[in-house]
């Protein structure tokens, strides 16, 4: 029963996605509505499978799948996979719905609904994979998947070359945990991360340099500054709804990948001289994504580099290796991908309504737009931390942990940095909603397939903020596997 | 039916096939797409014994030997797996060809040619003695010169198979040339048997020294491979798909053949193959970056490709690693699907040379554009395709060795591999880009007998990627076979 939940997860999305391709253009004209309704029924069955978690039992599927060296196909679902996969679905679900109003129907729109599913499969299958060869395939399809949606849907002139760039850089980030990954199967003799679980032993030198390599590899993925510079150009070009899924959850898989095999395959003893390393590589993101975010012109390019922000609050948090730190990213990934997914949608709003891009050339837009200034403020107060929204909590998290690090100059200096974050949201939400009305800025009716995601957004936003209490619990429940789970 | 008689009968179809080939083809005038579809059936029908001969259990004391005069045969475990996918290549190309060669009047001679071509490569690799070896080497040579020109009409191809008819036979004339040093040095030709010290000779090793220039040039080792780009680039794109997808590689499963079978050893065979292999791979990545022309582009790719399948092959040997060199035979056998089809693609536009005249392509012949990206996403080694499980099946092996050389290797493997993806992405961009170009109108519109085959060997790239099981089965033999060669001396 479990193991069909867990193939439905993954399937839904892969049969609709053949379905879509082999309909072709006859799909067109419901192509949206079958990729949300797949969204949503592989989010259900994510949910569908939260009561045989909470009685202690794991979900997995195993099928052979290479027997001559050994590969299988394993998915498995515990908890340290649940918030990441929950998030996936949810943000995928809201990012397709949201695609009903921001993308034209043309000729291509099935296939964009197919390569949307095959992003969100990528996405779940990287979390749900208990194989290295399994996670490898899922980690690269969600790469190409999105890379072809960038190439093919762009905006602007540039969109070949800046798709090549995200493929390159990213690739290569790829290719680093590859080798980690192939070295852990060499030494473990299996491909099952069944080996991670009961550890794995490597020669002190090998077990930094795997380390070094994931924790970098995973790094390009969450666009940790100096490993950042594919993520500004690739979000401004991509449409919409993809933006909002490389933003929201594509992003945090590379704190998954950090969760899954260095934290969890290694000993505390293992990690701890990375620990610093991560706090101060984290801090840097942390301001410098700020800092860009102040400089910036272009509306889509702020909240594109307030991710690289946000992402060294995660790094920050995983690199303290205390158990608040540790809950504290694993939430900040939840909280991100809701504030994160409603900035993008109040941009892509306010795009829509103005035809602008530059946040110079806009303002003022209270007047006209009541509605889109209430939940943008929502948005933009969310990601400043301000209570009770939910990214205070995590952050309050992130910064315990970086106290109880013992490095207190490093957690001092993240929670000063954080000032930032305030500065660029406010300022953000003030150009755009107050200030002067610039003449001959005319307002265009925005769909409603755009509001209303953003607007329930928006309340998501407030009520997980009030109501933390089973998302903490989620996030404890993980740390059980990480770091040979003595807390 | 006994092991001889299924390892002798291949050759006996294939060469009763060409006869009757040109026979019809001349007699009953018949059309290239019956040609091409009785040349199909003939190249799958010497399939099946080749087959056949796997089914029985394979340890060294089982080849089969076979001897016809003063040919001798041998079905080591390598020969049939490289054969067979020739053999299946072939058929398919052969399907292709129907509509691709158009010219009424000189069917009759691809066709033929076509056969020996195959014909050629399989009595190569299944040679059981250097004699045998250089005469199938030159029948395979000789068709392979002779279709690289068959668009005589063009100047370009003209000189082409000139430049590969004067460097080839400058390789066959230093294969002969080492062979006679051999068989000074041993009194023996056989590549099973013969003095056990044969390896330590001079006059030996003078020999084989020569025949791997000679053969080097057959499988185009970095710097022989000059003649590569033009060859394959300039040939019809049937004949470019049977050079660069198994041609090529049979060769360097002929110089691996010769190094085994005088009983050099393993471990220094497999030390010159890293090092060759890394020149192979990172000369060709790095030319193949800067082509603009997509065949050209293709050819580059092959000699980065084959340099691959040394590498893993190398691996193999050097830390006696068989599952490294039963690695290096699956890509081998998806590079010949993938590149075969890559070339069956650039076939559909014969007026498009450059990477930007693919723009619209996904538009106008989604097909070809699917075919494309599935084959250039192979070859790029994005999972989960045939390439990225044969580069992944090659880390597992390279990455368990420690000493430095197998480190700095790997890295550079990696990084060729990141390299690549600089010139395979562009063209698949380029494919799906809208809006189309202008050179795109004069495309010739695919028929059934253009989009069956592509459809085909697509289909059969997924397969071996996303089921690799049973192809890995088919060749789990080689790497033993090629590691305990040496003791059957």
């Amino acid at each position: 029963m479990q193991a069909i939940g867990l193939s439905m997860i993954l399937g839904a999305p892969l049969i609709a996605s053949v379905a879509l391709l082999l309909l072709r253009g006859r799909s067109r004209r419901y192509a949206g509505w079958i990729a949300a309704l797949v969204a949503l029924f592989s989010l259900s069955s994510t949910f569908a499978l939260l009561p045989a978690l909470y009685s202690g039992e794991v979900p997995a599927l195993q099928l052979p799948w290479i027997p001559t060296v050994g590969i299988q196909f394993e998915l498995r679902l515990d908890w340290l996979a649940l918030p990441f996969l929950v998030t996936e679905g949810a943000v995928t679900l809201v990012a397709v719905v949201y695609s009903w109003g921001y993308h034209h129907v043309d000729a291509r729109t099935h296939l964009y609904y197919a390569l949307l599913m095959l992003f969100a499969l990528g996405m779940a299958g990287t979390t749900l994979a208990d194989s290295m060869f399994l996670f490898y395939v899922f980690w690269e399809l969600m790469l190409v998947a999105s890379c072809v949606l960038i190439a093919v849907w762009g905006e602007g002139e540039r969109r070949g070359a800046i798709a090549l760039k995200y493929f390159l850089f990213t690739h290569f980030g790829s290719l680093l945990v590859l080798v980690s990954l192939i070295t852990l199967y060499v030494a473990a003799g299996t491909d099952s991360f069944a080996a991670l679980r009961t550890g794995v032993s490597l020669a002190p030198a090998l077990a930094n340099t795997v380390i070094v390599l994931f924790l970098v590899g995973f790094c390009v993925k969450m666009a940790v500054f100096p490993l950042h510079l594919w993520l500004p150009d690739a979000h401004t070009v991509a449409p919409m709804s993809v933006t909002i899924m490389l933003a929201a959850a594509m992003l945090s898989m590379g704190a998954y990948g950090i969760l899954r095999f260095p934290l969890s395959a290694f000993t505390p003893s293992q990690m701890a001289p990375f620990a610093v390393p991560m706090m101060v590589g984290g801090l840097i993101s942390e301001v410098y994504g700020a800092a860009m975010a102040l400089a910036e012109q272009d509306v889509k390019r702020i909240i594109a580099y307030s991710s690289v922000s946000q992402m060294g609050y995660v790094l920050f948090g995983l690199g303290s290796l205390t158990r608040e730190g540790i809950i504290g990213a694993t939430l900040h990934v939840i909280y991100h991908a809701i504030v994160k997914a409603l900035l993008f949608m109040c941009v892509g709003v306010v795009i829509r309504a103005t035809g602008r891009r530059s946040i110079s050339e806009v303002g003022g837009l209270r007047r006209a737009m009541p509605l889109a200034a209430v939940y943008t403020g929502v948005g933009a107060l969310a990601i400043a931390g301000v209570p009770p929204l939910g990214v205070f909590d995590s952050e309050w998290m992130i910064f315990a942990g970086g106290f109880r690090s013992g490095h207190l100059w490093l957690g001092a200096l993240v929670v000063l940095g954080s000032l930032l974050t305030v500065a660029y949201a406010l300022w953000f939400w003030g150009r755009l909603f107050f200030g002067e009305h610039p003449e001959r800025l005319e307002i265009r009716a925005v769909p409603l397939a755009m509001v209303v995601p953003t607007v329930v957004l928006a309340f998501l936003a407030l009520i997980e903020g009030l109501f933390p209490g089973p998302l903490f619990a989620w996030a404890q429940q993980g740390l059980a596997l990480l770091l040979g789970g003595t807390w | 039916m006994s092991g001889e008689l299924l390892l002798g009968l291949p050759l006996a179809i294939l060469a009763g096939g060409a006869v009757v080939a040109y026979l019809i083809a001349r007699l009953l005038k018949a059309s290239g797409e019956v040609l091409a579809v009785f040349v199909a059936l003939v190249l799958a029908l010497a399939v099946v014994p080749l087959v056949a001969i796997r089914v029985e259990p394979a340890s060294r004391s089982d080849w089969v030997l076979l001897s016809v005069g003063s040919v001798l045969l041998l079905g080591d475990p390598g020969a049939l797996v490289v054969g067979s996918i020739a053999l299946g290549l072939g058929s398919i190309v052969s399907l292709y060809s129907g509509r691709y060669i158009a010219d009424r009047d000189r069917v009759k001679l691809y066709y033929p040619l076509l056969v020996l071509l195959v014909a050629g490569l399989l009595g190569m690799v299944m040679a059981g003695d250097l004699f045998s070896l250089y005469l199938f080497c030159e029948l395979m040579s000789i068709s392979a010169y002779a279709l690289v020109a068959f668009r005589r009409e063009q100047g370009t191809a003209i000189e082409a198979g000139f430049k590969y008819l004067i460097v080839g036979s400058l390789g066959t004339a230093l294969l002969l040339f080492g062979i006679s040093f051999v068989y000074r040095a041993g009194g023996s030709l056989l590549l099973v048997s013969g003095p056990a010290d044969l390896a330590d000779r001079t006059w030996a090793r003078a020999g084989m020294a020569c025949m791997w220039v000679g053969l080097g040039v057959k499988s185009a080792l970095v710097p022989l491979h000059t003649w590569l780009p033009d060859a394959h680039g300039r040939a019809p794109s049937s004949v470019s798909a049977m050079l660069s997808g198994i041609v090529v590689p049979s060769a360097f499963y002929v110089l691996l053949k010769t190094g085994v079978g005088l009983g050099f050893r393993a471990e220094d065979l497999g030390l010159l193959l890293i090092g060759l292999s890394l020149l192979n791979m990172t000369l060709g990545n790095l030319m193949a970056l800067v082509q603009t022309d997509v065949k050209r582009l293709l050819a580059y790719s092959t000699v980065a490709q084959v340099g691959y399948v040394m590498f893993a092959v190398g691996v193999g040997l050097r830390y006696a690693a068989p599952d490294a060199i039963q690695a290096g035979f699956y890509l081998l056998l998806a590079h010949a699907a993938m590149k075969g089809l890559a070339f069956m693609c650039t076939g559909v536009s014969p007026s498009a040379a450059d990477v930007t005249s693919w723009r619209g392509t996904a538009q106008r012949l989604p097909l070809v554009a699917a075919a494309l990206a599935i084959s250039l996403g192979g070859l790029a080694g994005v999972p989960p395709s045939a390439g990225f499980v044969g580069k992944w099946l090659i880390l597992i092996r390279s990455l368990r060795q420690t000493d430095l050389l197998a480190v700095l290797a790997t890295l550079l493997f990696l990084v060729n591999g990141l390299v690549s993806l600089g010139y395979y992405l562009p063209l698949i961009g380029a494919a799906f880009a809208r809006p189309a170009g202008p050179a795109i109108e004069t495309r010739v519109r695919p028929s059934a007998w253009i989009g069956l085959p592509l459809v085909g060997l697509g289909g059969l790239v997924l397969a071996i990627g996303i089921h690799p099981a049973p192809w890995l089965e088919w060749m789990s033999d080689v790497g033993p076979a090629l590691l305990t060669w040496g003791a059957l001396r």
